[in-house]
């Protein structure tokens, strides 16, 4: 018998990883629709399932997101819950009230109506983090959020981000230097739609790095693959020398 | 790494470091050098060999390359000038009697580089000894000289040297320079321990010391000026104080110096009340302890062997960290000074 705590969070991140291991093959090719629950043993009526997308949140969908695939009745209701059951409490993180955001930013680009109507249109939470924040501290606060970083979608966040591309880059080479792979994964997501990044920075081979030295974690692997699709789709302007 | 350490410590303290955060750290530093001086002598009595008497070289060595520094950056202040020349003068006419000792070791192995090494910051600052010259001048002629295999920002510094003492180069220093792993630019997030110290030493070379900033190509300044700040952060929250001197002097060669409040701060914390800088953060201790377990040779953040602390053992455990403190120290100071006193000299 399961008693809360350890062993619920310990599971979690279990689905976390199944789901995850889902979306990583459907990011590299497969048929044009995506099934999220169609891919993995955990049921939809599991209540681990909908706290598993409200961890991956916008990505739970990003084959949908990136790769244009078809998106699955029972996912996308699965998406909702996510949403309404998880709402930022007022004193919620920046991650938290971020992504929470962007969930509801993707069920509106995917044009399969959401909660609340238009509710992309929302007003977006704050961005003045990313300025004030020290290169560090930026950094790790938008690695937690590379599921906003999608090319396409203009965000306020991602214009706050743009205006710090060399403060992102440094932020990976220190998350690559203490072998954190998923801070640096994520951050390499932002990297690659962000124009600007110093060409010296061998984001490219520093991908493949991350995928490599990190991939067994399968957010690891989601993350680096949704770069490179990224990088695939938007060729965004680097330096030209360092 | 967790989510909790990444607090952004260097940045907590915005701004630059005044001069006189800075200057303190050198002025202590050579307080320690000076009144250690003693343990840097190579030839005890006659019967110190060749080999003994070369492994003295490396501090001795060091200590000319920055005494010369010291001198040269002139930001030092009165008293500290009278020790740097104290220090220097006992370097060459003891330590080294009056070059004989190089001269010696240059006929006994006279396609070794070290000799000249040690000896071109004496010659700029006046002394000479011609056997010695001589005898370069026979070795440099021989198409073995230049091809004598040392790493490559070994290379760019011996074709500084080279230079510096009338000799034509075996390598143009620009040529040399991009044969080094900085001169390539690599993927920054690569940087090792190693690799760290192959990078200081290697800006070390190009500019002379911190003489010629200007001397750097704009591509690895600009490099520089873009990656420096990350590997600062990483080995000041490492506290490997030798290697955060080391690029602390990296920092004060570029066009435009960050000389980091919050860095510096840090830094001049890990001093000891007696001037020495330790190598690591546990140095005193493991050095006390006679522990092993270093990464590097003793001279560059490794720990001193077995045995307990005897002078000698903690002279070398702290030498070279300290000479670091002082070429840091006299640099950012004089950037500092600089900037406080008018626009950049050297426009690049």
């Amino acid at each position: 018998m399961e008693t809360e705590g350890s062993g619920t969070t310990s599971r979690l991140a279990d689905v976390v990883q199944e789901f995850a291991s889902a979306v990583v093959p459907a990011l590299r090719g497969g048929d044009d629709r995506f099934d999220l629950l169609g891919s993995v043993l955990t049921q939809d009526d599991d209540p681990l399932a909908a706290a598993a997308v409200r961890v991956l949140a916008a990505d739970a969908l990003a084959p949908c997101l990136l790769a244009e695939k078809a998106t699955s009745e029972r996912d996308v209701l699965l998406f909702r819950q996510a949403i309404d059951g998880y709402p930022p409490t007022p004193d919620a993180a920046v991650p938290t009230v971020w992504s929470h955001w962007g969930m509801r930013a993707a069920l509106g680009r995917l044009h399969v109506g959401a909660p609340g109507g238009e509710t992309h249109q929302h007003t977006a939470p704050d961005t003045a983090w990313v300025a004030a924040q020290p290169w560090q501290r930026m950094t790790h606060q938008l690695a937690q959020l590379a599921s906003l970083a999608l090319p396409g979608l203009p965000s306020p966040l991602a214009t706050a981000v743009a205006a710090r591309p060399v403060d992102l880059a440094r932020g990976f080479v220190r998350a690559v230097r203490r072998r954190d792979w998923t801070q640096a994964a994520g951050a390499g997501r932002w990297l690659t739609v962000t124009p600007g990044v110093p060409s010296s920075l061998g984001l490219p081979a520093g991908l493949e790095f991350v995928r490599h030295m990190g991939g067994a974690d399968a957010r690891v692997a989601l993350h680096v693959r949704a770069a490179q699709l990224a990088a695939e789709r938007t060729r965004v302007p680097s330096e030209a020398s360092v | 790494m967790t989510a909790t350490s990444t607090s952004a410590t260097s940045a907590s303290v915005p701004g630059t470091a005044a001069p006189r955060l800075l200057h303190g750290v050198g002025a202590r530093a050579l307080e320690w050098l000076s009144a250690n001086r003693e343990q840097f002598r190579a030839r005890t009595d006659a019967t110190t060999t060749r080999v003994e008497v070369m492994e003295r070289f490396k501090p001795i060595g060091e200590l000319a390359v920055i005494g010369k520094v010291l001198l040269r950056e002139g930001v030092a202040g009165s008293e500290q000038a009278v020790l740097i020349r104290e220090l220097l003068d006992f370097a060459w006419d003891d330590l080294l009697e009056g070059g004989e000792l190089l001269a010696w070791v240059q006929r006994q192995e006279p396609m070794s580089p070290i000799p000249l090494e040690l000896y071109v910051p004496f010659r700029e600052l006046g002394r000479q000894h011609s056997d010695l010259e001589s005898t370069v001048r026979l070795a440099h002629g021989l198409a073995s000289w230049g091809g004598v295999e040392v790493v490559p920002n070994r290379r760019l510094g011996l074709s500084r040297v080279e230079s510096r003492a009338g000799l034509s180069p075996s390598i143009e220093p620009d040529e040399a320079l991009r044969r080094t792993w900085l001169g390539r630019t690599p993927e920054p997030w690569t940087v090792e321990y190693h690799i760290a110290y192959d990078v200081t030493h290697t800006v070390f070379h190009r500019t002379d010391w911190g003489e010629h900033p200007e001397y750097l190509p704009a591509d690895i300044a600009d490099y520089l000026a873009r990656w420096l700040p990350v590997w600062l952060d990483d080995w000041a929250e490492l506290r490997q104080w030798d290697l955060l001197g080391e690029l602390l002097v990296v920092d004060a060669c570029l066009p435009e110096p960050t000389l980091d409040a919050g860095l510096w701060q840090r830094y001049a914390a890990a001093q000891l009340p007696d001037g020495a800088m330790p190598a690591r953060d546990d140095a005193p201790e493991r050095a006390a302890a006679g522990g092993g377990g270093g990464d590097g040779s003793p001279g560059e953040g490794g720990s001193p062997g077995e045995g307990g602390a005897d002078p000698a053992e903690l002279f070398d455990w702290m030498y070279h960290p300290t000479l670091v403190a002082a070429f840091a120290s006299v640099l950012a100071t004089s950037r500092a000074m600089t900037a406080l006193t008018g626009p950049s000299p050297e426009p690049r």
